[in-house]
């Protein structure tokens, strides 16, 4: 057992030091020989516990004698705390490569690969000011009983579905976006989009949006680009509006009178509604067929939730 | 009396003070080089790195004059009749080969060996006895490794050839050459001694001996590696054949035949180790210098403590006679059922002490007596009584966490 695990750490240590592949290679022949059912006559084992017990003779006598009596149980235990430990930080890997955390989907604990959080940072509903970890179960965001037939959406004849709920004046929305649209564009899936204000206010947006999906239809996607691409403090100065608007060769007249009349505030406010029936805690939320992804993720991330064998 | 300290700063690696400085107590296995014999292979390979008995110039003539010298040296050193009766090898198990394959054994020739060989006394006569057919025949020793002369008187009759080691590189015990030369002679057998571990701690003298052949090897006798020297007497030397020929082996040659060079150069083909052997005249000249009787009282003191530190601790075997003065500068011992590679791993990490583990080359002996292994201490002229005490404070610790 104590070749076995001195292969895996010096095989590991090897790829860095060339005396750690001549015990690497000293390693392998002594499990070599005790997976052919041979007696690791090699010295190897030895070589190992004499060092290790001459390190420790020095410091405790007793620790030394406990280590020499229960080695090779010791060594049992190690291989198992290391085999459980690499499995972990494989499942940790896997976890990153799929779903942008070690952790798993939107979990929010330390993360060697993103040790900032990144991948999960969210602007919280709620005060509508607060941006960064909001770490809270993703196990009840969903979709199921939300009726998203209100919101801007661009239909294909593909099976996979992708939901943006962001928010104009968020930061890690404007960050994620980008990547959805490069996903959309890819994977030819269905796309809705839905704002939620979740931070300053941005429901005037909200319900110029409203207007101009239901009076132009496709134009309104142009429109919303732009609102996540365009400098954000000047898209969220309601003084713009019109500019914008006018930019985009939008009746502004209309489109304004759309946005402030009653029906309007009624529908965006049905739809907040709606959408806070998804149980989600901070924009981004983003929906892939039906699977809640919090915070801007990867595009690998995105990417590997649509592809049918994660890689392709 | 040996002055130790004006010894030790003789050797490079001994010289330094401070943590680093090994406890070296692994001399049968390779002895520490004086800088006298590290700087005059320097000094050839800097100043005169040239070819021996075959240039004229003066480079060539120098590397000449050296190894000539060197020859005499070493005859002189094991008082031989002549340096012609002196042939440099690489090593003892080279020498022994040479013999093994030019003696002309046929088959039912019988060659008889004790049961503590090293290998290398030990697989040239196997593979002789597998080839051609020789017999092979172990000189039983007595329970405490001694040498017994009533099994060897037994089992002289019609041997053609003794192959004995002189001091055992096992348990350290000498055995008695000058009795066991007497009874081969008188049997008319030819008696060859593996010097190796002997030379370098006591005199040997081959006319007084008597043998018929001798080797030793450079490296655990102060000198360099990959040198060694085989003796023999000139009549018997005449009448081998060499088993390697080629260069500098013959006086001239045409494309059908050749005529040999008288000993020793017939037995010395192609180049050779010439840094090595001038390094060799080096080690004999230090080693002159010593009285071998000063050498041996050093070792045995040093012996005698470590032996009776050994035997207060009661899963200790020491290999061997129980007394010191029977085991040289060797003690060898082990404890049931322990790998005793672990003790020589932890005395190196943990205090520089650098002593030999495993079956030493006499895996014969390990398997007839059921031993897995050994750990072997081997003492020398530059090593201290301090160094001895190291050595037990530091076992002593390894013992009390078995």
């Amino acid at each position: 057992m104590p070749c076995l695990i001195a292969l895996i750490v010096f095989g590991i240590m090897g790829i860095f030091s060339a005396s750690h592949r001549a015990l690497a290679k000293e390693a392998f022949s002594c499990v070599f020989k005790r997976v052919t059912f041979r007696p690791c006559d090699t010295g190897f084992q030895e070589k190992v516990k004499g060092k290790i017990l001459s390190s420790l003779i020095n410091r405790s006598t007793f620790l030394a004698r406990m280590v020499n009596k229960h080695y090779e149980i010791l060594s049992w235990i190690f291989f198992i705390l290391m085999f459980g430990s690499t499995v972990w930080v494989l499942y940790g890997g896997y976890n990153y490569y799929v779903y942008g955390s070690c952790n798993g989907l939107n979990a929010s604990g330390f993360c060697a690969f993103d040790p900032s959080g990144e991948n999960n940072k969210v602007t919280a509903l709620g005060d509508g000011t607060t941006c960064g970890i909001t770490q809270k179960s993703e196990k009840n965001v969903t979709l199921d009983g939300v009726v998203l037939s209100s919101f801007p959406i661009q239909k294909t004849t593909s099976k996979d579905t992708v939901v943006f709920i962001g928010c104009y004046a968020c930061d890690y929305s404007r960050k994620a976006y980008p990547d959805i649209l490069k996903l959309i564009k890819n994977k030819n899936a269905n796309y809705i989009f839905a704002h939620y204000p979740a931070k300053g206010d941005t429901t005037f947006l909200a319900e110029a949006g409203y207007c101009v999906n239901k009076i132009y239809g496709d134009k309104f996607w142009d429109f919303n680009n732009y609102l996540f691409s365009a400098d954000k403090n000047y898209v969220l100065d309601k003084l713009n509006l019109d500019k914008i608007l006018g930019n985009f060769n939008f009746d502004v007249k209309t489109v304004n009178a759309c946005a402030n009349s009653s029906e309007t505030k009624t529908a965006v406010e049905n739809q907040i509604k709606e959408l806070n029936k998804t149980n989600m805690y901070g924009t981004p939320t983003i929906f892939i067929n039906s699977k809640a992804f919090v915070g801007p993720k990867p595009y690998r991330v995105y990417q590997s939730a649509i592809n049918k064998y994660i890689f392709f | 009396m040996l002055n130790i300290d004006k010894i030790r700063a003789d050797f490079n690696i001994l010289g330094k003070k401070g943590e680093k400085t090994p406890i070296y107590l692994d001399s049968a296995c390779m002895s520490l080089k004086p800088n006298s014999v590290v700087d005059a292979m320097n000094d050839y390979y800097f100043n005169y790195p040239a070819c021996s008995g075959r240039s004229s110039h003066k480079l060539g003539d120098k590397v000449t004059k050296k190894v000539s010298e060197t020859r005499k040296l070493v005859a002189e050193f094991i008082n031989a009749e002549s340096e012609k009766e002196i042939i440099f090898t690489r090593n003892t198990t080279e020498g022994i080969n040479l013999l093994a394959n030019s003696l002309g054994l046929v088959k039912g020739d019988i060659v008889l060996i004790s049961d503590k060989e090293h290998n290398s006394n030990l697989i040239p006569w196997l593979r002789l006895r597998d080839k051609m057919g020789i017999i092979v025949k172990i000189i039983p020793s007595n329970e405490d490794g001694s040498f017994n002369l009533n099994n060897f008187s037994e089992l002289i009759s019609g041997v053609k050839l003794v192959s004995i080691v002189h001091t055992s590189n096992l348990d350290g015990v000498t055995n008695p050459i000058k009795e066991i030369v007497e009874i081969a002679h008188k049997n008319n057998a030819l008696v060859f001694v593996d010097a190796a571990q002997s030379i370098p701690h006591q005199k040997i003298n081959v006319i007084d001996l008597d043998v018929d052949f001798l080797a030793f090897s450079g490296h655990k006798m102060l000198g360099p590696t990959g040198t060694g020297v085989f003796y023999g007497k000139y009549k018997l030397l005449e009448k081998l054949e060499p088993f390697l020929v080629g260069g500098d082996t013959v006086s001239s040659s045409t494309y059908d035949s050749y005529e040999m060079f008288p000993p020793p150069e017939k037995f010395e083909a192609g180049l050779q180790n010439y840094a090595g052997i001038i390094g060799l005249g080096e080690a004999v000249k230090y080693l002159s210098q010593f009285d071998y009787k000063e050498i041996k009282e050093h070792e045995l003191k040093l012996n005698t403590y470590i032996t009776t530190e050994l035997q207060k601790i009661p899963e200790i075997k020491i290999i061997g006679p129980k007394d010191a003065k029977d085991r040289a500068g060797i003690i060898n011992f082990y404890i049931e059922n322990t790998d005793m590679h672990k003790f020589a791993i932890m005395l190196d990490e943990m205090a520089n002490i650098e002593i030999r583990s495993g079956r030493h080359c006499v895996h014969s002996y390990f398997e007839n007596k059921k031993i897995y292994n050994s750990a072997r201490i081997s003492l020398y002229l530059y090593n201290t009584m301090t160094e001895a005490e190291a050595f037990i404070t530091n076992l002593n610790k390894i013992i009390k966490i078995l």
